[in-house]
């Protein structure tokens, strides 16, 4: 991962017109405003670099959250409505045609954030299982986009060009300035997420474990749920809803070391993230080379497709270790199952009884909790 | 059941006739005068070249989106499978806007629009088989992945549109679905084969409705399920193919019309397939009727002139509510 991140870092900083090749790319940066060169690598590709990984860790970071807090491992921001409102906080006044403080549009996006996702919980209510929450996500995601839509219907050609690549989620054409307006947001961030993590390896366990160890389990998941939008809300509101980041990012993390509990994953899925974004970024640069194309349809045409084959294969592979020691039919009788929830369906009896279940979980340190979880714990209820 | 048919009918008239003076700069008295034959030049040509076909499109294609929307909910066993969760209309959606961009299509060969339409539908439906397996089981899944694929077409069109940035801004209307600006060649677009393919469902019918039973019961009474499946499938995909070469991606109507028929008129589709080619055609007209009126209402009341609500986005926030609605009175149910 190090070898890719360097890799993809080193393209983003030397490809492209002019060419700067690598090995002068200390010496431009020292040279700093004296060369061409030496401009457009400090002034503009250092800077969409750093926004990349900055972007890419957060999203990644709050996909984690996101999937672990509600025990889902489709729940990503695009599915619960995040990523839309935001965008809608942001595009309202662009068309509206309200000018705006700089300082403001993160508060927007922040607002519309939290509106997307905390209508879809509310509608949703938290314990339920897991598809009926992403339906209603995906229904009030479809509601933010209509709205939206309408925005951009009722926007001049200009804007609509602007609002569209910006709803894509770009990188192109940023500045120092757009990084540096994120320190605040993320000095709030990174220690809650810090603070938050050791609580979303005990929510893993079900709400039933969960507060038998002394957790109040739906304060601390809508604790989680708003380090979330706190993590998604600024980066949205500088380079838009760089798409399914959230939702590739943990997979790929847990795929890698599927050993490890919550607080593991969560810097590797932020890393997954930057690199994700990072090397999205290099092709969305050049790939159709005099247009830039935005780097979110980049991670949504390979991030969808890529995260769904390792949830697919890491379910396989569960299936394989376990595979001996469950009985044919109770693998019969689950693999319908296994879609959303590929994992520790193995471990997990049709009936009830659930904890038990889960108590053994991290020992098997599956990945996601399958949604017979959710059920199970309402079923013991 | 006949009650209920012309109730319906009954209904659609009211709709029509209120989807026909809603509109903006004409009085309901001018529209009447028009009507019996009075008017000057400006004000027929309001009624009878934006007036009328505008109607008949949306008829057309509420009507063809609820077809289409029930043969696949019956097909696939699936309560969710709309157009719009399966990938068909985003895909189609896809293949109208590349055909675009490629010059293939355009207002001279508007038919190669509704073929690339259908290619892309088709396309999107077999990546939702791919992706889900060939086991539909949990329909909620498919559905779930059927949203994901519709992210994949949708950043497939994002790419389109970004080579081709000329043609953003008659397509955004389209992705949204909306009626404004129809004329009487997109009903003659329309009507052929929205008619041919109705047809072909029309006579699938029977052996949809013994689908809806179960594989098991229709290979029992002597149907081929796989082909008459196929035949099902290929038939909603060439429905909603026209649709959304029409009017763009109406959001929510496969999904929901179709349901609201089967509650109407019972899970025979015989009967029910008309049911929701009504029930389609009534809830169109409604919605663009009410998003004219409140885009007026609106324009009046913020004093601008550009504010125009498109019907797709009124549909989608309808839909969206009663979905919710749907999902939350069925707290049991594990979809």
């Amino acid at each position: 991962m190090a070898v890719l991140l360097a890799v993809s870092s080193v393209g983003a900083l030397s490809l492209g017109t002019p060419y700067v090749p690598p090995y002068r790319l200390v010496a431009a940066v020292l040279e700093g405003e004296t060369t061409l060169a030496g401009v457009v690598v400090s002034e503009l590709r250092v800077p969409r670099l750093l926004l990349a990984l900055v972007a890419g860790a957060c999203l990644g970071a709050a996909g984690l959250v996101l999937q672990e807090a509600l025990r889902n491992p489709l729940a990503v921001p695009e599915m619960l409505g995040v990523s839309s409102g935001a965008a809608l906080g942001v595009a309202a006044p662009l068309v509206l045609a309200f000018s705006l403080p700089a300082a403001v549009q993160p508060l927007l996006a922040i607002g519309g954030a939290a509106l997307g996702g905390g209508l879809t919980l509310l509608v949703a209510g938290i314990g339920r299982s897991p598809s009926a929450v992403l339906l209603t996500g995906a229904a009030v995601a479809a509601a933010l986009q209509a709205a939206l839509l309408v925005l951009m219907v009722m926007a001049d050609q200009l804007d609509l060009q602007l609002i569209y690549r910006y709803l894509l989620g770009s990188l192109s054409a940023r500045t120092w300035d757009d990084v540096t307006g994120m320190w605040p947001w993320l000095l709030v961030a990174v220690p809650a997420l810090v603070l938050c993590a050791p609580v979303l390896s005990v929510l893993r366990l079900g709400d039933e474990d969960a507060q038998a160890l002394g957790v109040r389990a739906q304060r601390a998941r809508l604790a989680a749920l708003a380090v979330a939008v706190v993590l998604i809300a600024p980066v949205t509101a500088v380079c838009g809803p760089v798409a399914w980041v959230g939702f590739l990012a943990p997979h790929l993390s847990r795929w890698f070391n599927p050993a490890a509990g919550a607080v593991r994953w969560l810097p590797w899925s932020a890393a997954w993230g930057a690199v994700v974004v990072a090397v999205a970024d290099v092709p969305a640069r050049l790939a159709l080379a005099p247009v830039e194309t935005p780097a979110g349809a980049w991670t949504a045409l390979l991030g969808v497709p890529a995260g769904v084959a390792l949830m697919r294969s890491s379910g396989r592979r569960r299936t394989a270790r376990h595979g001996r020691a469950a009985s044919v039919g109770t693998r019969e009788q689950l693999s319908g199952l296994r879609k959303t929830a590929p994992v520790g369906a193995d471990d997990v009896p049709p009936t009830g009884a659930a904890s038990h279940a889960h108590r053994s979980e991290p020992g098997h340190g599956s990945p996601t909790l399958p949604p017979a979880g959710a059920a199970g714990t309402e079923d013991v209820r | 059941m006949t009650r209920r048919f012309t109730a319906l009918a009954a209904l659609a008239v009211v709709c029509a006739a209120v989807e026909v003076v809603a509109g903006r700069g004409m009085s309901p008295v001018d529209v009447w005068d028009v009507l019996n034959g009075g008017g000057d030049a400006t004000e027929r040509h309001i009624v009878f070249q934006l007036r009328l076909p505008r109607l008949l499109v949306a008829l057309g294609a509420g009507a063809c989106l609820a077809v289409a929307g029930l043969v696949l909910q019956s097909a696939l066993r699936n309560p969710l499978a709309g157009p719009e969760v399966t990938g068909v209309t985003p895909g189609a959606v896809l293949g109208a806007v590349t055909a675009t961009a490629l010059g293939l299509a355009g207002w001279e060969s508007p038919l190669a629009v509704v073929l690339a339409a259908c290619a892309g539908g088709c396309a999107g439906a077999a990546m939702l088989w791919l992706l889900a397996g060939r086991r539909h089981g949990d329909p909620a899944q498919t559905a779930v992945h059927g949203v994901l694929v519709s992210a994949v077409l949708g950043g497939f069109t994002a790419m389109v549109l970004l080579v081709e940035p000329g043609e953003l801004g008659s397509v955004v209307q389209w992705l949204v679905g909306t009626t404004e600006g129809r004329v009487w060649e997109h009903w003659h677009l329309l009507w052929p084969w929205a008619l041919l393919w109705s047809a072909a469902a029309w006579l699938l019918a029977g052996p949809l409705t013994l689908l809806r039973c179960g594989d098991d019961i229709a290979l029992a009474a002597g149907l081929s399920v796989r082909r008459a499946r196929s035949l099902a499938l290929l038939c909603a995909v060439a429905l909603t193919a026209g649709a959304v070469a029409a009017v763009g991606a109406l959001g929510f109507i496969g999904l929901l019309v179709p349901h609201l028929a089967v509650a109407v008129f019972g899970a025979d589709l015989r009967r029910s397939l008309p049911g929701a080619a009504l029930t389609g055609a009534v809830v169109v007209c409604g919605a663009d009727a009410a998003a004219q009126l409140s885009s007026r209402l609106l324009a009046t009341a913020l004093d601008s002139g550009r504010l125009t609500l498109p019907v797709g986005a009124l549909t989608a926030c309808l839909g969206a509510a009663l979905l919710l609605l749907v999902v939350r009175r069925t707290p049991s149910r594990t979809f």
